[in-house]
């Protein structure tokens, strides 16, 4: 039944949130006939972390880019952590240089330390304010990442320290933070070069571990 | 077709609500004993105090007016889970205490702002108290990391009531030689799996000030760095631990970095010797440093235990190396 469960809730989290994306990009720039973007970038996103992303513009009235990315933290083991994201990426409004976008993401992610193996579906929205020219643009953005259900599944090493801990989905919503930032990027030809950054609280407004977060990337769009 | 896919879309809403609504196992992230053991304010089956307002997971061993060996843990917000191999003084005469301080291990939790110095002094008062018999009945002190700092706190406080102190590896007895020392035993490369693997959980999991089980849970995940190969604090394993308590540890660091604590200021009065040990592996301590803090005291005794890490008395070849030393210390001031 929780198989069932978590799949229903993943389509739908991929369904609510058809109309987001996710690259960085220089808008002003986005042609109709620039079907493909690619982006690959580094930074602080809960850890040192490398990530790379494909976006495909859909035919529609305003700018959309339906996006896949996957991102993963430094360290000995590539596969034990990563991060998956599915979304849209649109410009709902525009007015002179000054453009308005908006995410939604679907997220899947897996982090395994020597205690536990964490599983969870999420989701993240961002909206983001910007000035786009066609050599540069500058923008402020704010966004939530909501890690709805999450399953943990525990080591021995942890079953040694606790045996009483119980192994499965946990509920409600296990974790939420915000973040609030800028970004700014430098464009040639049919390329963007982007950094961005800015703090990180839990939604509570605490202080988040790693209280901030930056990526520098670089953006390709082909036709 | 804007009305199917309406339709649909309801449909799709209504059906995952089913689902999430009908699983009949839930498993709550903040209900006490899913993922950390319950406090002794919901398992009555622990051995526990009722003192000073609060209710602390503790327990003695050896005879009950024999000289008292109270066990201070470090964090703050640890427990004595990985000090019991100090249980073994009860067998050369000594009551050995043994306590979780408020809001860590499993004494019961308190609210972030309820904190302070003073508190834990009291704590410790009304341990002592508690379980002292005859006002003869000597009273020594072993303290462990945060724990030697609390014990060091306490002797500049009351430097009469304490027969003697054992002082393993105190970051240090004013706020800048603590801040320099966690700076040290924190220092691992940013880009090794340990990092990672101590921030990745953060998208994961998070939880309010009052949500004690989830802070506690998350705080238990840092201690995949004990023993870890990049650690400098050289453990030689993984420390076997109760229940972290995530609030009390953040309340005392906000208070330290507030007030700027100096524990120093009347330990001349203090002439008793004092036993301070520190570990042949921990790289961010060593000599140097532990010759810096100990200095505070007139009367030293500094020993360092070869074969071990921070964690000196939870690991056999620390212990066996420290216990006897310890307990000619101990016997001398008997």
């Amino acid at each position: 039944m929780k198989y069932v469960r978590i799949a229903v809730v993943s389509i739908l989290v991929c369904f609510l949130y058809q109309q987001s994306f996710s690259q960085t990009l220089n808008f002003n720039n986005l042609k109709r006939e620039d079907k493909q973007i690619v982006t690959a970038n580094a930074g602080l996103d809960y850890g040192l972390v490398y990530g790379a992303g494909y976006g495909y513009q859909v035919k529609s009235k305003k700018p959309l880019i339906l996006s896949v990315q996957l991102s993963g933290p430094s360290g000995e083991n590539l596969t034990d952590d990563f991060k998956t994201k599915i979304g849209a990426q649109m410009r709902f409004y525009k007015i002179r240089n000054f453009h308005f976008t908006a995410k939604a993401h679907g997220i899947y992610r897996k982090n395994k330390n020597d205690f536990v193996t964490l599983q969870n579906f999420g989701a993240e929205v961002s909206a983001t304010i910007g000035c786009y020219k066609q050599k540069w643009f500058t923008a402020v953005e704010v966004g939530f990442d909501k890690a709805i259900v999450t399953h943990f599944k525990h080591s021995e090493d942890y079953k040694q320290i606790y045996p009483g801990v119980q192994d499965g989905w946990y509920e409600p919503a296990t974790g939420g933070n915000f973040n609030f930032g800028v970004l700014g990027g430098y464009s040639f030809k049919r390329s963007d070069i982007f950094l961005e950054g800015g703090l990180v609280t839990t939604q509570n407004f605490s202080k988040s571990q790693l209280p901030f977060y930056g990526r520098l990337g670089y953006t390709i769009r082909l036709k | 077709m804007k009305i199917k896919t309406k339709t649909t879309t309801v449909l799709m809403i209504l059906v995952s609500l089913i689902f999430l609504t009908a699983c009949k196992k839930q498993v709550f992230i903040n209900d006490e004993g899913n993922l950390v053991p319950k406090t002794v304010e919901h398992n009555l089956s622990l051995p526990s105090i009722a003192v000073n307002g609060t209710h602390l997971h503790a327990e003695a061993f050896g005879h009950k007016d024999s000289a008292l060996l109270i066990v201070i843990h470090g964090g703050p917000g640890a427990d004595y889970r990985s000090l019991m191999k100090c249980e073994a003084f009860a067998d050369q005469g000594y009551r050995v205490i043994f306590y979780d301080q408020r809001g860590a291990g499993l004494s019961k939790r308190h609210s972030k702002d309820s904190y302070s110095i003073q508190l834990t002094l009291d704590d410790l008062s009304a341990v002592i108290t508690h379980y002292r018999t005859s006002v003869n009945q000597k009273v020594f002190l072993l303290g462990h990391s945060w724990g030697a700092m609390l014990a060091t706190a306490y002797i500049n406080k009351y430097p009469t009531k304490v027969n003697g102190t054992v002082l393993a590896e105190p970051g240090g007895f004013v706020w800048q030689d603590i801040v320099d020392y966690s700076k040290r035993s924190r220092d691992i490369q940013f880009t090794r799996e340990l990092v990672s693997d101590l921030l990745y959980p953060n998208q994961f999991i998070t939880g309010k000030d009052s949500e004690h089980a989830i802070l506690d849970y998350k705080m238990s995940l840092s201690s995949i760095a004990d023993g870890h190969q990049d650690n400098p604090t050289g453990n030689e394993g993984k420390l076997p631990f109760w229940r972290w308590g995530a609030v009390t540890n953040e309340a005392l660091f906000k208070i330290g970095d507030r007030d700027k604590p100096n524990w120093t200021t009347n330990l001349n009065q203090y002439n008793t010797k004092v036993l301070f040990v520190y570990s042949e592996n921990n790289k961010a301590y060593g000599l140097q440093h532990a010759q810096k803090v100990s200095s505070a005291y007139l009367n030293v005794q500094l020993f360092k235990v070869n074969g071990a890490g921070h964690d000196m008395l939870s690991f056999s070849t620390g212990f066996n190396n420290f216990y006897p030393v310890a307990l000619t210390y101990l016997n001398a001031l008997k």
